[in-house]
């Protein structure tokens, strides 16, 4: 009877018997495995988040303030128009690459099924922007994108603008398409990358069985493949979106200053002459964290009750 | 020459849809679309190639107006690649700090979470969602919230500016993309081989070197790439945690660019070479690994 | 269930308790070096006895910016051969903000660590930097009199050519950093995109020119010492009472924040008009748009290099020639004299922190970097002014700087002369800053604000 209910994944047998010591080992057996993981990642990260939090709420007796707990932070935060207008940029330059970039990759992901000359290595090239640090592609949007970079002065020696001025501001300013496309040029093999093992994992036959039943490729794709990626469209988006929220040192060179996204604040705030700066910006670190993982939480839970709905149709 | 309306030969679309799904082939549309992209990744570096051999290349010139080799000799300091590869640049102490790093962070992360991903992916336990969860937190915080905290208390104890620190530091992101490796390779290995070697008596360490390391060897190099790659690439918490001291690749090409820079001789000559560990790497999974294995720990 | 949320806060109560503890610890000091540190500052010891102990101690870490590769080959090629004769490695860190030194520096000694026991012997230094160190004790010593070569620096108080050694952005130096070099501030021109003519030469025309040319000017952004220094400038052509940059060489404290506003409000409207024609501004419609403040010089020149901006305002005298001839500038740059009256020009020193683990090495390393070989090849090399005075070098070794001394580009030793001013006051460093941030940057509220909100965290 014993032995029939048990999970199949379950130690061999002899872990069973009701030796006294054995099941103080067994029972000490996983949380021992997990300990390593655990203690690393509460130490470091989030022993890192509490010092954060508490000083942001005013405990920072190393630089001689003891508030402790004050609202004043994050009330001198929430109180500036400046603020909000970093967190309606930071959401910009989050989403919008987020979605473009995922569209491509679809996209790619599908074509990349398909035979085609030189297929061996675009499947090689693809992946290079994922090995590379996002520094070399700030570099390489500088070099291109600039107002005096490679295609402004293209367009000099063609005659079709007189001075860096004609050219469209593409870096330095808010409308961010150079930090945009930093991600996107990063991201779109990494969301490739997930997409394509999934097809690749899944096979054909859900969607030869639809062609045999008359839908075209579009109600194909929109009905059969594209609730079959899902979930690792999904994976992928959340960790694409976590980092372009967070992310810092893109918005900081190709950014357009003040108002800057949440994390060029942050690092501002911590670098600032006074000291009591450095709470404020232990303040917009915990706002960003908040931010991201409530965005991040209410997509999936989202996704799962959409899921759970699907399942019931 | 095709033959008209020949009703024994069929045409390419009855062909195609007696195939049932359309033709294999990526039709114009898809080899444009491909095109571009492979295009979008490759194009950039050129202007870094060449930027890597100007001696002068200011507004408007398409092209350096003087070439690195033609100064040489005149330019009363080394310039371009002679200072690159000068010991006054760091360049090769900046590699040889990044690849030291990502190896014992690879070695460590792989150590701390094999134990971990082996038991979630076998055992059934409370909280083990939880702690799934909880593994999955360092990726959706954002590295800048982790490095202002744990900056202070580094300096506190003298971590800051230290490999240990930096080591310990990047253990943050690895180890979450390790355990998700792992785990789906335990989660594709049956235990069935454990058992057998056990009732065939072999102690628990000889089942572990002789049978079970063998069969996930694949997967841990795999995850261990992962972790050299993201290790490499890592430059906010290098920055904030090297505190100047120790610098590797990543935190020097930062230095060089963050002006807005021009992207000068060095500057572009520095970011070709940060490329080199990535690219190394992509060969490397190239002709040994599947993408699949990448996208295990990700995919449905 | 309890045991597993114990183990989870236990390290971190560990980790707690280890920081509180650090942070209440007092600061010691090794007794060896405190005797070393008493004995030399007392003059007792000779120079042999500090050349033996500093190869004994063996190595010497200077921290400098870092952000000339220039600067970075010269020190590595010159320097540490030379210091390596001495039985000394020479170590570099190159930060990107001496404030960070700084905070190291005060971070260290707040944990405890003494004299002799800090990580930083050597630090390139100046203005607020220096007298947030000095204000707080954290200097090794009036050492810099001590060394053989002070004989090339006019350190009597009574002689009027001792002023920028003896006082730091007004602020007395007490002989606790040592001269190292200096510099003019000054403007670059590219000639092919703006003449010398049309080029403004002060402030009225700046204006002027950038209404009818919106685009093509901006300013490294402030707290950045080359962006401070421009807003300096600024505050200085604009003093209502005309007294340029005399009342600024008062305290923060002696000045008083309504005097301040009183001085300041002519400057920083000046700066809020312009805005907008600066290069991101909105332009002619008034619109403010997003003007474009670089991080740093380095950031500046690139604009300049990449045509978007037509001139370009940093410390560097000879920094235009030597640009020219790396390769970084186009040739057809050249200098211009802006603001012609008021080109603040000041020195930068060698200091050395309390807790230097070196001080001796750190000593000999002053001395070497004091020495007229060294300056001059410093000149020669890289174009950075002496910091010793010229004046008390023989005949021959002044001809040397003649011969040495890189192209002033288009201007001569005395138009720059003539424009000279000199930085305001070290505790005023940050209350101009702090105002840029706030009323130029930020829009908080009204300059009276910005001024109280700078004062306040000065």
């Amino acid at each position: 009877m014993q032995s029939a209910s048990l999970p199949p994944s379950t130690p061999p047998s002899g872990a069973r018997r009701a030796s006294g010591r054995r099941t103080w080992m067994r029972r000490l057996y996983v949380p021992l495995m997990l300990a390593p993981v655990v203690l690393t990642i509460t130490t470091l990260f989030v022993g890192a988040l509490v010092v954060a939090l508490l000083q942001s709420f005013g405990y920072a007796p190393l630089y001689g303030i003891n508030e402790f707990p004050t609202f004043k932070y994050y009330g001198s935060l929430f109180s500036q128009a400046g603020f909000w207008a970093s967190v309606g940029l930071t959401f910009y330059y989050a989403i919008v690459p987020t979605i473009v970039g995922t569209i491509l990759s679809i996209y790619l992901a599908l074509a990349l099924r398909r035979r085609f000359r030189g297929k061996g290595f675009v499947q090689f090239v693809y992946k290079l922007p994922l090995m590379i640090p996002y520094l070399v592609g700030v570099a390489v949007t500088i070099v291109l994108f600039g107002n005096g970079g490679i295609i402004a002065r293209s367009l000099y020696a063609i005659g079709l603008i007189e001075t860096t001025r004609d050219f469209p501001r593409l870096i330095y300013s808010h409308a961010g398409w150079g930090v945009m496309f930093v991600y996107v040029w990063k991201q779109v093999p990494f969301t490739t990358l997930i997409v394509y093992s999934v097809l690749m994992g899944l096979g054909r036959e859900s969607e030869e069985a639809a062609a045999t039943l008359g839908a075209n490729k579009w109600q194909t794709f929109w009905h059969v493949t594209l609730p079959q990626i899902m979930p690792g469209i999904v994976s992928a988006t959340i960790i694409v979106f976590a980092f372009n929220f967070g992310s810092f040192e893109i918005p900081f060179i190709l950014g357009g200053g003040f108002p800057n996204t949440l994390p060029v604040e942050a690092w501002r705030a911590f670098e600032d002459a006074d000291y009591s700066r450095r709470l404020r910006a232990m303040a917009i670190v915990m706002v960003i964290g908040l931010m991201s993982g409530a965005v991040l939480f209410v997509y999936l839970w989202t996704y799962r009750r959409f899921e759970r709905l699907r399942g019931r149709q | 020459m095709r033959p008209a309306a020949d009703a024994t030969v069929a045409t390419g679309a009855q062909r195609r849809r007696r195939r049932g799904l359309g033709s294999d082939r990526l039709g114009p549309f898809g080899r444009f679309y491909v095109t571009i992209m492979t295009g979008a990744v490759l194009i950039p570096f050129l202007p870094l190639i060449v930027g890597s051999f100007a001696f002068r290349w200011t507004w408007p010139d398409l092209l350096p107006s003087t070439w690195w080799w033609e100064a040489r000799g005149t330019a009363r300091l080394p310039q371009g690649w002679d200072y690159i590869f000068s010991p006054v640049s760091r360049v090769v102490e900046s590699t040889g700090n990044t690849l030291l790093i990502a190896i014992i962070v690879t070695l460590l992360c792989t150590l701390i979470s094999l134990p971990a991903a082996r038991v979630i992916a076998r055992e059934r336990f409370r909280g083990k969602s939880f702690i799934e969860f909880f593994l999955l937190t360092p990726l959706i915080i954002p590295e800048i919230a982790v490095g202002l905290g744990i900056l202070v208390t580094f300096i506190q104890l003298g971590l800051a500016g230290t490999y240990l620190g930096i080591v310990l530091v990047h253990l943050i992101p690895t180890i979450p993309y390790m355990v998700r490796v792992l785990t789906s390779v335990f989660q594709g290995l049956s235990s069935d081989y454990e058992e057998q070697a056990r009732v065939l008596g072999a102690g628990p360490l000889k089942t572990l070197v002789h049978v079970t390391v063998p069969m996930i060897l694949p997967g841990i190099i795999a995850g261990g790439l992962f972790a050299f790659l993201i290790s490499s690439n890592i430059f906010l918490l290098t920055f904030f945690i090297g505190r100047g001291q120790i610098e590797t690749l990543p935190t020097l090409l930062f230095s060089r660019v963050s002006g807005g820079g021009a992207l000068d001789a060095v500057a572009a000559g520095v970011a070709l070479i940060v490329c080199v560990p990535g690219i190394v790497l992509l060969i490397i999974t190239e002709r040994f690994i599947k993408e699949e294995v990448f996208a295990k720990g990700f995919g449905g | 269930m309890l045991t597993s949320i114990l183990r989870r806060i236990a390290p971190l109560a560990l980790l707690i308790a280890f920081v509180t503890g650090a942070a209440l610890a007092q600061p010691t000091g090794t007794p060896e070096a405190e005797a070393f540190r008493e004995a030399f500052l007392a003059g007792e010891l000779a120079w042999d006895d500090v050349l033996e102990r500093a190869a004994e101690e063996g190595e010497v870490v200077w921290a400098h910016w870092g952000g000339s590769e220039n600067l970075n080959t010269w020190i590595d090629t010159v320097v540490a051969p030379s210091m390596a004769e001495y039985g000394v490695t020479l170590r570099t860190s190159r930060v990107t903000n001496t404030r960070d030194v700084v905070d190291l520096i005060l971070a260290e000694t707040a944990a405890g660590r003494g004299v002799g026991e800090g990580s930083v012997d050597a630090i390139w230094i100046n203005g607020e930097n220096f007298f947030t160190l000095s204000s707080q004790g954290l200097n090794f010593g009036s050492f810099a009199d001590l060394v053989p070569n002070a004989e090339y620096i006019h350190f009597d108080p009574d002689n009027p050519a001792s002023g920028p050694n003896l006082f730091d952005f007004g602020y007395p130096t007490n002989k606790e950093e040592i001269p190292w070099s200096g510099d003019q501030y000054m403007c670059a021109i590219d000639t092919a995109r703006l003449s010398r003519e049309d080029a403004p030469s002060d402030f009225a025309e700046l204006e002027a020119w950038l209404r009818e040319n919106p685009g093509r000017f901006t300013y490294v952004r402030p707290p950045q010492y080359n962006g401070n220094t421009f807003v300096q400038s600024v505050l200085y052509a604009h003093n209502p009472d005309g007294t340029s940059f005399a009342p600024f060489q008062l305290s923060a404290d002696a000045l008083g924040a309504e005097e301040f506003l009183h001085l300041a409000r002519p400057g920083y409207e000046y700066l809020q008009r312009i805005e907008p024609f600066l290069l991101g501004g909105g332009g002619a419609d008034g619109q403010r748009g997003s003007p474009i403040y670089p991080e740093d010089q380095n950031g500046l020149e690139a604009l300049f290099i990449n045509g978007e901006i037509d001139m370009a305002c940093q410390f560097g005298m000879y920094n235009t020639a030597v640009s020219v001839e790396t390769g970084s500038f186009p040739e057809t740059a050249e200098n211009v004299i802006f603001p012609s009256d008021g080109m603040i020009k000041n020195k930068n020193f060698i200091g050395v922190p309390i807790n230097a683990p070196n001080p001796a090495a750190a000593m000999v390393l002053a001395n070497l970097l004091a020495s007229p070989e060294n300056q001059i090849s410093k000149l020669g090399a890289i174009g950075y002014v002496l910091g010793i005075d010229a004046d008390l070098l023989d005949a021959e070794t002044q001809a040397q700087i003649d011969e040495v001394a890189p192209s002033l580009m288009g201007i001569t030793y005395d138009e720059l002369g003539a424009a000279t001013v000199p930085d305001t006051n070290a505790s005023l460093v940050n209350v101009i800053e702090g105002t840029w941030i706030e009323f130029i940057e930020r829009r908080t509220g009204t300059l009276e604000e910005s001024i109280e909100a700078a004062y306040q965290g000065r």
